[in-house]
């Protein structure tokens, strides 16, 4: 069963109600990240949320996805809870990664979410690698791996596109092609006008769709689950896309005109998707704005929950990196680290 | 028309055509923009067997596959230029060049599917258009070798061969909506379709079932989609006045029928049609629909609800060039024997 049934008007308004949450939260993070209250990069995902949310709609709760450096808005479509998100990005205790991964990060296995990742292109591997898992389990899970137009030039995409094409692997290739892989322009970084055409180099099915519409997102992937939970193979979806904001906060972009940005705004996701439920009478103007309210203060609720969570213990650092302890990291053990990024200190002294 | 002086071929092809979900929902060729530009470089290569040399005027697009078509024409005896146009990456590149073509081209050759068909269809007047298909639905474009539509076309732009003789007007329907979401029109070439479904998504049309009604401007069997499915019932020529309206589900009385047609590429589908009737052109055909989808040619194109929407055929659509015809007719008069073919005998 779909995670969110679109079909139905409940599942409209849930899909709504979901690209909202992801706008709000990445709306909040670029202000608080601007006021210096959250540490490291944050890469806002603004503009691109018809594909997460269309796309994690489409997959079952048990199917597994991969993000990218823009990760906020697919562990949101996930199902990924906005509060312990923006604790992540605080570097609390009480964040997904107990506050050490942060923005680039985010990860949480039991709902399927494999990681956000600061590598670019890191991704698709892991997808390949949870497909397998699955197709040697005989589980009726799928993997997903959102990528963005830049990692379509990394050779590890095309490794884990090759592998799981070979095998039959239940995966899926999306492909965010938000029109820049940081200030490059996709047609100054590519040969393929469609990069969906990369799909033939393995003989699977490859297509593009507009990403601004999350219904055509959530087609695409539902017929995509349908052929690889069959055991059919991957296949690889170019979703067309436009991100509103810069590369990460604080890119001036010298790359792209305002009339551009404005165009792709004028097909915002959510803006066109409530207009649509609209004109179907499935809600009111009133309810649109209502649920925005409502959504709004979900986020700021969870931003002042994550500026007063705990701080992580620094005896606990070295926690949690790997599933089983290895020797180089028991020397560690009991010991904090230094606030001046120096070397631990035994708290024991 | 254009200076008769200098015979022009326009060239447009969509670098965005043959790239829907099709590719895995149905068994729709697969057509790259690499193999779409080597069909082009054919059709000019073809146009080199009119009897006179050829001006080429190619669109620009995004993907720089016109462009690339023009710097790799050196070798080929037309004068191969690019259109002076500003690009979007959008359709409206299709019709403003076809629009620019309608003034200034004695014939343009079509590289897509009945989409960039429609578009081309919209504004290039009275222009033969000789349709190559690299798209996905195909009722309009032909499969064919790029050098013999290349070849049609030069000798269309050329004028020896009688145009009224090797073209079909074709027809053209219209879609009025008028409904809670508002009123508006949405044009089609070869078929339109209200469908059961809430959204456009992908904008391929899926699941044949799906269709509450709709209206062809032609009908034969090996047509893929509506006109496929009407075809099954009676046929209809993209010349013939009017089209046929059509209504789905099973129908309560003895005109219903029950019809196996390819539906999409590589789907074929018992499919339910209660009504399949000749239209005038330009006389109404209603259908209604809570919630759904108005379709054109094969693709979603206007979500609407609580909807009548109005189908009207019209018989003014483009000039198609029908290859074989041209052919015909060259060898008729002698054109590519270079002597008449009395004095051969």
């Amino acid at each position: 069963m779909v995670s969110i049934d679109i079909e139905t008007e409940d599942g409209q308004k849930e899909a709504l109600r979901r690209m909202m949450l992801i706008r709000s939260f990445d709306d909040t993070a670029g202000t608080l990240f601007a006021d210096g209250e959250i540490p490291g990069f944050v890469h806002l995902y603004i503009g691109e949320e018809g594909v997460g949310v269309g796309a994690c709609a489409a997959l079952e709760p048990d199917d597994y996805i991969t993000s990218t450096h823009r990760g906020h808005g697919h562990c949101i479509a996930k199902g990924l809870e906005p509060q312990s998100m923006m604790a992540e990005l605080y570097g609390k205790r009480d964040g997904y990664c107990n506050g050490k991964g942060g923005s680039m990060h985010i990860a949480d296995v039991d709902a399927g979410m494999l990681g956000a990742n600061g590598i670019v292109g890191a991704g698709p591997p892991l997808a390949t690698g949870a497909a397998l898992s699955a197709a040697q389990k005989d589980e009726d899970r799928v993997a997903l791996a959102f990528f963005g137009d830049g990692a379509v030039a990394q050779g590890q995409v095309h490794e884990a596109i090759n592998l799981a094409a070979t095998w039959d692997l239940p995966a899926i290739f999306l492909v965010e092609n938000n029109q820049f892989g940081e200030g490059t322009p996709v047609e100054k970084q590519h040969n393929l006008e469609n990069l969906s055409e990369t799909a033939e180099a393995y003989d699977i099915p490859g297509f593009t769709i507009d990403g601004m519409d999350i219904t055509a997102v959530y087609e695409a992937v539902q017929e995509a689950r349908e052929r690889a939970r069959n055991g059919d193979g991957p296949t690889f979806i170019e979703a067309d896309t436009y991100r509103f904001r810069g590369h990460f906060e604080g890119d001036q972009q010298p790359y792209r005109e305002d009339d551009d940005i404005q165009e792709w705004q004028s097909r915002c996701p959510i803006d066109s998707f409530a207009s649509r439920l609209v004109d179907a009478g499935v809600m009111t103007d009133d309810e649109v704005e209502s649920l925005r309210a409502e959504v709004d203060e979900e986020i700021a609720a969870a931003a002042e929950y994550a500026q007063n969570a705990d701080e992580p213990d620094p005896t606990e650092a070295y926690d949690d990196m790997y599933a089983v302890s290895v020797p180089e990291l028991t020397m560690f053990a009991g010991r904090s680290v230094r606030a001046d990024g120096g070397s631990p200190t035994n708290t024991d002294q | 028309m254009g200076d008769r002086s200098t015979p022009t071929v326009g060239v447009i092809v969509n670098p965005a055509a043959g790239r829907d979900i099709r590719r895995l929902t149905g068994g729709a060729s697969v057509s790259d923009n690499y193999a779409k530009r080597r069909t082009a470089t054919c059709v000019l290569q073809g146009l080199t067997l009119a009897p006179d040399r050829i001006r080429a005027l190619v669109m620009p697009d995004r993907a720089d596959l016109g462009q690339r078509l023009v710097g790799g024409a050196d070798d080929i005896d037309a004068d191969v230029s690019l259109l002076d146009m500003q690009i979007t990456g959008t359709p409206k590149d299709t019709r403003n060049a076809a629009e620019q073509f309608s003034d200034v081209a004695d014939c343009v050759v079509v590289l897509g599917g009945d989409g960039t068909n429609r578009d081309v269809s919209t504004t290039i007047g009275d222009v033969p258009m000789v349709s190559i298909s690299t798209g996905t639905n195909n009722v309009v474009p032909t499969p064919i070798d790029g050098t013999v539509a290349g070849a049609a076309a030069g000798l269309v732009a050329t004028d020896v061969v009688d145009i009224e003789a090797v073209t079909q007007r074709h027809g053209t329907i219209e879609a009025t909506i008028d409904g809670k979401a508002g009123s508006g029109t949405v044009s089609g070439l070869a078929t339109m379709g209200l469908l059961d479904r809430p959204f456009i998504g992908t904008r391929a049309v899926l699941d044949v079932s799906e269709f509450v009604g709709g209206a062809v401007s032609r009908a034969f069997p090996t047509e893929i989609g509506l006109s496929g499915i009407a075809g099954g019932i009676q046929t209809c020529a993209p010349d013939d006045a009017g089209g046929l309206g059509l209504r789905f589900g099973d129908g309560p009385d003895a005109d219903a029928h029950t019809v196996r047609a390819i539906t999409v590429p590589g789907v074929v589908n018992t499919v339910s049609v209660s009504e399949c009737v000749r239209i005038e052109s330009g006389e109404p055909w209603t259908v209604s629909i809570d919630r759904g989808v108005v379709t054109a040619d094969g693709e979603r194109e206007r979500e609407v609800s609580d909807a009548e929407v109005t189908f009207t055929v019209s018989d003014a659509g483009p000039q198609i060039v029908t290859i074989p015809a041209v052919f015909q007719q060259a060898v008729d008069r002698g054109v590519l024997s270079m002597q008449p073919i009395e004095q051969k005998r």
